[in-house]
């Protein structure tokens, strides 16, 4: 059984309750959100903190967000208590040469690191986005166009295009949630937007013809949302990979679908479940008669999606649950809260039920997907291929502290063992940033 | 002027029938209208048999002794019945609002978990008081600033009390609204009123 081993606590702590941890999109640094009204820029590879950036907000700095593809210069979003955000920008040192200074894991350790020192105030603020009439509960930019999403306990979630550099555009305004908004996530590979909030619902954004709105809308939950994750692209391969043996044919059918459904959603909230959500590709537009009552109020069959609770997490905390992560590289989650637990779960083959005879292994064709063929929305689990299991615990993460939250992020520090191997970073009411590894 | 209040005429309750370490154990049956006439001075520490298992425990864990300190509900009654009430200069206490009965203390729920919680049900003084929220964040930031960390307080309305239970509720659980509450100034500065006839 794997263990969650304690690596590093960075280095100077925040005084005050730190909210969350955003690790940079290729530098082996992250962004802290501090309730002290900064942001701290910490480094993964020494574990010290390496700039401050304060004097922007009059309130909490609640959740930071990094631009990704942002080579040569970095871009980062802080969203605060005070209805507004702020974009800070900062040279890369390394943007002209080279631009492998990063993943020199000397350079963090020794002299490489004095003259940072020296740059602490080389972040330059350059635009404040205002609009919201309350907090900014979380910030996010979009992977595959340059939108940045922020959210807010207006119960409002706001679309805004940067025209060009610190121009930001709002595109729009999406108010259909009926209590604050706590959370945005972007599809990896897709211009959609997922929405958490208050209201313990989920909603899917999309853009129809010239509008932003609304193109799904889950239901299940039945607490606050407090955050989402979408599955990296790639990764509906890691069953695959992860299996030494070789798939059976319904195995490979599971795969096939999943790759055609595309990236999953995963969820956390205040009822202290953790729940993964799929869409139901609509290439046979009749398909799903059964249960879905007659789509009478669809306007428009093609923009409008059907997205169902494939799996429940394993429940092992006894608190809400305040965050969760999506490894892009291994498919693991990672989820933390109110209890102080920090756990790890993963995604697994099923093994071959007794009754259904012969050995999963081997078995090529006997055993028939899934007899109860179309997701049933609210069971357990929809699909009887793969199973999540609880595969590492750790209470107490942050003493007795609450934790606010848990994300996977590239080891950098020297003794990093292989090219890919992540940590596990968490942000605590301690005011601590804490760094994990997963011993196997 | 009062008619401006939610509850112009509330139910007060006599001081002397309030719980208190001094003179009844929690589970006292209530005292009766006499008793207040008795004195109320008792040897603190003799006449309170809740105290006796935490002694116990106490001798044994002296390393961890700050963090471990045992906490009963009489003490967290009074930590709160002592708030006042933000429409009338009187104690959460003395107006029931908060009651030794609607208080539990939860214990960490494996021999692993370190994390206690403390579990307060509030009656508002009327079922329409609209600042019932106000005064559970009163108890509950009264609370959070008095225990140590490792306990959750869950401040709720009791059930059928108000017809906005449901949604105070959810207001007083959310953490990230709480936290937020607390750096609205017209906010703290009705919280710090309410919290500065505690001791």
């Amino acid at each position: 059984m794997p263990s969650i081993k304690a690596l590093a606590t960075l280095s100077p702590p925040c005084t005050t309750r730190t909210w969350s941890s955003t690790p940079h999109p290729h530098l082996p640094i992250v962004a802290t959100a501090c309730s002290d009204k900064t942001a701290r820029i910490y480094s993964l590879q020494n574990f010290e903190q390496q700039s401050t950036i304060s004097g922007g907000h009059k309130r909490s700095v609640r959740s930071c967000a990094w631009k990704p593809n942002s080579r040569g210069e970095s871009v980062l979003v802080t969203g605060s208590f005070d209805a507004s955000a702020g974009i800070w920008r900062r040279w890369e040192n390394n943007a002209g040469g080279g631009g492998k200074a990063e993943i020199d894991f000397t350079g963090g350790m020794a002299g490489g690191e004095e003259g940072e020192d020296e740059d602490e105030d080389e972040w330059r603020f350059a635009v404040i986005l205002d609009g919201h009439d309350s907090e900014i509960k979380c910030v996010a930019f979009a992977a595959t166009s340059p939108l940045l999403a922020t959210c807010s306990r207006d119960k409002s979630v706001w679309i805004w295009e940067e025209l060009e550099d610190d121009n930001f555009e709002t595109v729009a305004v999406l108010q259909e949630h009926e209590g604050d908004v706590k959370c945005v996530a972007w599809h990896p590979s897709e211009e959609m937007l997922a929405s958490g909030s208050y209201d313990d619902t989920i909603r899917l954004w999309r853009e129809d013809v010239d509008d932003w709105a609304c193109c799904a809308l889950l239901t299940g939950h039945e607490g606050t949302v407090w955050w989402m994750d979408f599955e990296d692209v790639n990764n509906i391969y890691a069953l695959d990979s992860d299996s030494t043996k070789t798939l059976t044919e319904t195995q490979k059918t599971y795969v096939q679908g999943r790759m055609k459904a595309g990236p999953r959603l995963i969820s956390c909230s205040d009822d202290m479940t953790i729940r993964i959500w799929k869409r139901i590709p609509k290439d046979k537009p009749e398909v799903p008669t059964g249960q879905i009552k007659a789509p009478s109020i669809w306007k428009n069959r093609d923009f409008e999606e059907e997205w169902v609770e494939e799996a429940r997490l394993p429940q092992v905390h006894e608190r809400p649950i305040y965050t969760v992560s999506w490894s892009k590289k291994t498919g693991k989650v990672v989820s933390t809260g109110s209890d102080g637990k920090i756990v790890v779960y993963e995604e697994q083959w099923r093994e071959a039920k007794p009754e259904n005879d012969a050995d999963g292994d081997t078995t090529m064709d006997g055993a028939t997907p899934a007899p109860e063929g179309e997701a049933s929305t609210t069971n357990q689990s929809s699909n009887q291929l793969t199973e999540w299991k609880a595969v590492a615990v750790l209470e107490n993460g942050h003493d007795v502290f609450e934790i606010n939250h848990a994300v996977w992020a590239p080891r950098a520090d020297k003794d990093k063992r292989t090219e890919d191997e992540e940590v596990i970073v968490s942000t605590g009411d301690d005011g601590e940033v804490k760094v994990w590894t997963l011993e196997p | 002027m009062d008619l401006d209040k939610d509850n112009a005429n509330p139910t007060i309750i006599n001081p002397s029938d309030l719980p208190s370490r001094r003179r009844s154990t929690p589970d006292a049956k209530p005292l009766g209208i006499f008793d207040a006439l008795v004195p109320a001075y008792y040897p603190v520490a003799l006449v309170d048999p809740l105290s006796s298992p935490e002694h116990l425990h106490d001798a044994s864990s002296s390393d961890d002794d700050l963090d471990r300190e045992e906490i009963d509900e009489q003490e967290v009654y009074d930590l709160i019945s002592t708030i006042s009430d933000p429409e009338h200069p009187l104690s959460l206490g003395s107006l029931g609002v908060v009651t030794l009965a609607d208080i539990a203390i939860i214990p960490p729920s494996s021999p692993q978990s370190r994390i206690s919680t403390v579990r307060v049900l509030v009656t508002p003084t009327t079922s329409a008081c609209s600042l019932t929220t106000v005064i559970g964040l009163g108890v509950k930031v009264r609370l959070m600033e008095a225990l140590p960390p490792r306990f959750r307080i869950d401040v709720r309305i009791k059930q059928g009390t108000s017809k906005t239970a449901d949604e105070v509720n959810k207001q007083l659980g959310d953490k990230e609204r709480v936290a937020a509450a607390m750096e609205n100034r017209s906010l703290v500065s009705v919280v710090s009123n309410m919290l500065a006839t505690c001791e």
